[in-house]
């Protein structure tokens, strides 16, 4: 049974958010780290709006992603990585899409499979499990 | 010789006598007095000054016949009435053409304006999207011209499906046979968001904001379509009885679909946003068609492709929901009421299309 969430509309929450810049640039290993390290991030290229819908659909339940900015430069080197965490059957399940979730160290989707998981009602025991979420 | 009445039909247009017809009726009752080529030939020069009035011709008649016999003159009178009469008719006639001209005229002026000034919004918006499909820049968007005939396909195979689903519910049919009708329907829904995906990749404009729907439909509109979670609120009370177990449940599927409605939106704000913020960024416009802030502005009016499709996704997921949580029966009972309802919508559209418009 879920329990019912009070929507808030507006909304700061100081997001984890990680970015290489030219001070700190991206050194090998950190997003995987990041996966590793937090319940639920969202790895997107920075700028995107569908990011940001991904961002602003998981503030509003109450939880507090990560949030990894891609660049563009980085994007190939991110995807390298990511994929090497994926651990799919056949070549198809490996290819990473942006936006990308994940919740609990391991890949969850993209927007697609967080709305129609959060309408079937199963998302929220999802991240409550990953212990994204507290209630 | 041709009868009064063809006379009158022929000399319409004109509201003029043909002098013929006139001979014809002066030439059968007075054979014996009248020089009837005298006539003829009065008669042929009069044709081109041939005024409207009867008043004229009357005076006339009576003036050269007046001292012949009561009877005929009582037929000749007859007959000039009768003149008046259709010549009056053939006016009022005439003016009422003239009066539908004038509003088809001024209708079609107010047409052109607002094609014009949709095109203007077209090129505002840019890139190769043509806003209106109606070929006036010269290339007509085949996807929307194909999308446009399945839609019309669509609606009428809709009507056709919810008439069935209602006389099955009537007939009170096994669920079995129920949940064939309630599958073709589900189906059907799914049909339109491939097609509308491929359109929108034709021409997300056109998509999404609903130039494919009526009017009152459009005034619902939320991202290329209905909004899912205001559908459910006016669509689920008329779906009663219900047990407590599944209000608890739709109330839930609202506020999820609330919530992801509301992702979205946000989403849209920030694009408005970002597009508003590059186009400014852009300065003042050099040599060449484009500069990088222009075309980073077409690229990302591109990402609306991925709205429109996630909206569609949110749509379809909540309808997916819907059928698991309630009994065929019920479901039935939902998706007959939802046809309805778009069924009146665009009644609605088509009697507001059809109302005459009051004089400026």
């Amino acid at each position: 049974m879920q329990e019912a969430i009070p929507y808030r509309t507006t909304f700061h929450h100081s997001l984890i958010t990680h970015s290489p810049s030219p001070a700190s640039p991206r050194r090998d290993g950190m997003v995987a780290k990041m996966v590793a390290d937090n319940a639920v991030i969202v790895v997107g290229r920075s700028g995107c709006c569908m990011c940001h819908v991904v961002k602003r659909l998981l503030l509003g339940l109450g939880v507090n992603p990560a949030v990894y900015d891609v660049e563009e430069k980085d994007e190939v080197g991110v995807r390298t990585e990511l994929e090497a965490l994926i651990h799919g059957r056949d070549k198809d399940e490996k290819v990473l899409h942006f936006p990308a979730v994940f919740i609990g160290g391991k890949l969850f989707g993209g927007l697609d499979r967080l709305m129609a998981t959060h309408i079937s009602g199963d998302l929220i025991p999802i991240l409550k499990k990953a212990g994204a979420l507290w209630l | 010789m041709n009868s009064p009445s063809t006379q009158f039909v022929s000399s319409r247009r004109m509201g003029v006598y043909d002098p013929i017809q006139q001979i014809n009726m002066w030439g059968e009752n007075f054979k014996s007095n009248v020089n009837l080529s005298a006539l003829i030939g009065e008669a042929d020069g009069k044709f081109i000054n041939q005024p409207e009035d009867a008043s004229h011709n009357t005076l006339g008649t009576s003036k050269m016949y007046g001292q012949e016999a009561h009877r005929p003159i009582d037929k000749i009178q007859r007959r000039l009435a009768q003149n008046r009469e259709a010549a009056r008719k053939s006016r009022l006639r005439k003016k009422a053409y003239v009066q539908q001209l004038e509003s088809s005229r001024l209708k079609l002026m107010q047409l052109e304006q607002e094609l014009n000034h949709a095109r203007q919004q077209g090129l505002y918006m840019g890139g190769a999207s043509d806003c209106n499909n109606l070929g006036f820049t010269g290339t007509v968007n085949s996807g929307i011209t194909t999308f446009e005939m399945e839609y019309g396909h669509w609606v009428e195979e809709q009507n056709r499906l919810v008439c069935e689903l209602r006389g099955a519910l009537n007939a009170h049919i096994s669920d079995n046979e129920l949940r064939i009708i309630v599958d073709s329907i589900m189906n059907h829904y799914f049909e339109l968001y491939r097609k509308k995906s491929a359109a929108a990749k034709a021409d997300v404009f056109y998509v999404m904001f609903g130039m494919w729907k009526t009017t009152a439909e459009r005034f619902f509109m939320w991202i290329g379509g209905f909004r899912p979670s205001k559908l459910l609120k006016v669509i689920v009370p008329l779906i009663e009885p219900l047990t407590e177990q599944q209000r608890f449940d739709i109330s839930n599927l609202e506020q999820s679909c609330q919530q992801a409605e509301d992702a979205l939106s946000q989403g849209m704000d920030k694009l408005q946003q970002t597009l508003g913020d590059t186009i400014a960024a852009a300065g003042p416009l050099v040599e060449g068609p484009y500069i990088p802030q222009m075309a980073a502005a077409m690229e990302k009016m591109e990402a609306l492709v991925s709205f429109v499709n996630q909206a569609d996704h949110l749509r379809q997921e909540t309808l997916q929901q819907m059928f698991r949580m309630l009994t065929i029966r019920q479901a039935g009972r939902y998706l007959l009421t939802v046809g309805e309802y778009f069924q009146r919508l665009r009644a609605l559209s088509s009697l507001l299309a059809s109302r005459p418009r009051e004089p400026a």
